[in-house]
């Protein structure tokens, strides 16, 4: 597993696009940081999503899961490897962006965002490997935030993204809500990183 | 270091996908120190056997066995064997460079292994480059070196004659012919099957997902009767002539080509009929002809 997380690091850090957006995704939760520690949170979860879907996905799209599943045949070694990476760059991501959120007040938000964003990197990694295609993903969750969770939901409901928002809040139950959310997207995950990888 | 012999085994493999058998009781093996060609058309099922032999997709029933084990059952598998697959599979915003110290990495092989291999490969001067700009030929070197960063003893490799030029087809001819000189066991899927002959040892043939043919190539064409390509003044006068001797003759135009008549008997018989002969010359069977003439041989037996 050792293997997997070192390879999946650097090739996040090796590959520019990546790179780029995690710096941007850093930049930009510094400068929400000032404005509101809510409006951190999200973004810091959000962030940490769209990293983790987009270099697990990138796996199937660019095809280099072969790679990996050649290197590493025991998939669910690779999906815990992949799992952990995504977790590292996650924190990473929510503690530098954080470190503006000065107020006494924030900090109950800092350590609940801090716990919650390990979960919603589980949460990309495991959609990714269920759904393969980045795309569709992104698509699909906009319209479900927007729609179910927003509109019908009026983000009280508990679904994942709500659930998220209030565990980033330092709520036990949002973290509870959010965690069982992830072992349930997870489960999934490791049926389909058994499925065979089609040709090309 | 020194190549430990490694056989591949595939046994009465099937892969059915939506009721529809991809592959049948498809058995051959690939051995140590010779290169096996695994020839057929595209959707013959190559591929298939290729993934199931890899461990990207599970049989339906039989097995595939490298050394005898599967693959996903050997320790530290890209130090056993190495695959080029799928025309070259890099992440394109990623360096040549970095995707081979991202597979390093979950293969265990070394820094200056990496460089030592795109040195190997041609690429040293363009390491630096995003895969993304490569050329086809380049992504198929570069897949190459992937293959051979842990340097295990059994290569595959699912089409890679695609999109390298004469040059680089000569390179990869070279590099497969020593690995297997060396003890290693290669087994190289085509259907550019000129671009093989002059490099397989052993062939497997297969056409619908099922093997027609698997024996050395030097069996194969020995057994085939010697072909004759005859232009003379009169060619109906020299069919007419070779067929009352026993030949079997075919045209395509003014050039017969004759089965069944040594060159010498050909000469008689055309001095015999006064028929002046303008070419006379021994025409051995091609790889090619002999796929498409057992492809013939199959569909005619149904």
């Amino acid at each position: 597993m050792i293997a997997v997380i070192r390879s999946e690091l650097y090739r996040t850090l090796s590959i520019r696009s990546s790179w780029v957006s995690i710096a941007g995704t850093i930049t930009l939760g510094v400068l929400f940081g000032f404005l509101s520690a809510d409006f951190w949170s999200l973004f810091a979860g959000l962030g940490a999503f769209g990293i983790a879907v987009v270099t697990t996905s990138a796996h199937y799209q660019h095809r280099t899961a072969v790679l990996l599943f050649l290197g590493r045949p025991r998939r669910l070694r690779v999906l815990a490897g992949q799992s952990v990476a995504a977790v590292l760059i996650a924190l990473a991501l929510t503690v530098i962006s954080g470190f503006t959120l000065f107020n006494p007040q924030d900090v109950r938000q800092f350590t609940g965002t801090l716990v919650a964003v390990p979960m919603i990197a589980l949460f990309g990694v495991a959609n990714a490997t269920l759904v393969r295609k980045p795309l569709w993903l992104f698509a699909g969750y906009i319209c479900w935030i927007t729609f179910v969770e927003g509109l019908l939901g009026q983000l009280k409901d508990p679904w994942p993204f709500t659930s998220f928002l209030n565990a980033a809040s330092g709520k036990p139950e949002g973290l509870l809500t959010f965690t069982a959310w992830t072992v349930v997207a997870l489960a999934g995950a490791v049926w389909a990183i058994r499925r065979d990888l089609s040709g090309d | 270091m020194a190549i430990i012999p490694s056989m591949i085994e595939i046994r009465e493999l099937t892969k059915t996908y939506g009721g529809i058998d991809a592959v049948k009781d498809v058995t051959f093996t690939a051995s140590p120190g010779r290169v096996t060609g695994f020839l057929g058309m595209n959707g013959s099922g190559k591929t298939t056997t290729l993934r199931v032999l890899l461990g990207l997709s599970r049989p339906t029933s039989g097995q595939a066995l490298i050394n005898g084990r599967r693959y996903r059952d050997l320790g530290q598998p890209l130090t056993q064997v190495g695959a080029v697959l799928e025309q070259g599979l890099s992440h394109p915003g990623q360096t040549g460079r970095g995707h081979l110290r991202t597979q390093a990495f979950l293969g265990g092989a070394s820094g200056a292994r990496v460089d030592e291999l795109l040195d190997y490969v041609g690429l040293a001067d363009a390491g630096s480059k995003r895969t993304g700009d490569y050329s086809l030929g380049m992504r198929q070197r570069l897949a190459v070196a992937t293959a051979m960063l842990g340097d295990p003893a059994v290569l595959v490799l699912d089409e890679p004659a695609n999109g390298l030029d004469p040059s680089g087809m000569a390179w990869l001819r070279q590099l497969l012919r020593g690995h297997a000189e060396a003890g290693g066991t290669v087994l190289i899927s085509s259907h550019l099957l000129g671009e093989l002959e002059q490099l397989v040892d052993d062939v497997v043939i297969i056409a619908g997902g099922r093997v027609r043919l698997a024996e050395p190539l030097a069996a194969l064409t020995g057994r085939q009767a010697l072909r004759l390509r005859v232009r003379g003044r009169d060619p109906h006068a020299l069919w007419a002539a070779f067929e009352q001797a026993g030949a079997q003759v075919r045209t395509d135009g003014p050039v017969l080509h004759v089965s069944g008549l040594t060159p010498e008997d050909a000469g008689e018989i055309a001095f015999a009929v006064q028929q002046p002969i303008y070419e006379l010359t021994s025409d051995a069977p091609t790889l090619e002809q002999l796929f498409f003439e057992l492809a013939q041989d199959n569909a005619a037996a149904g």
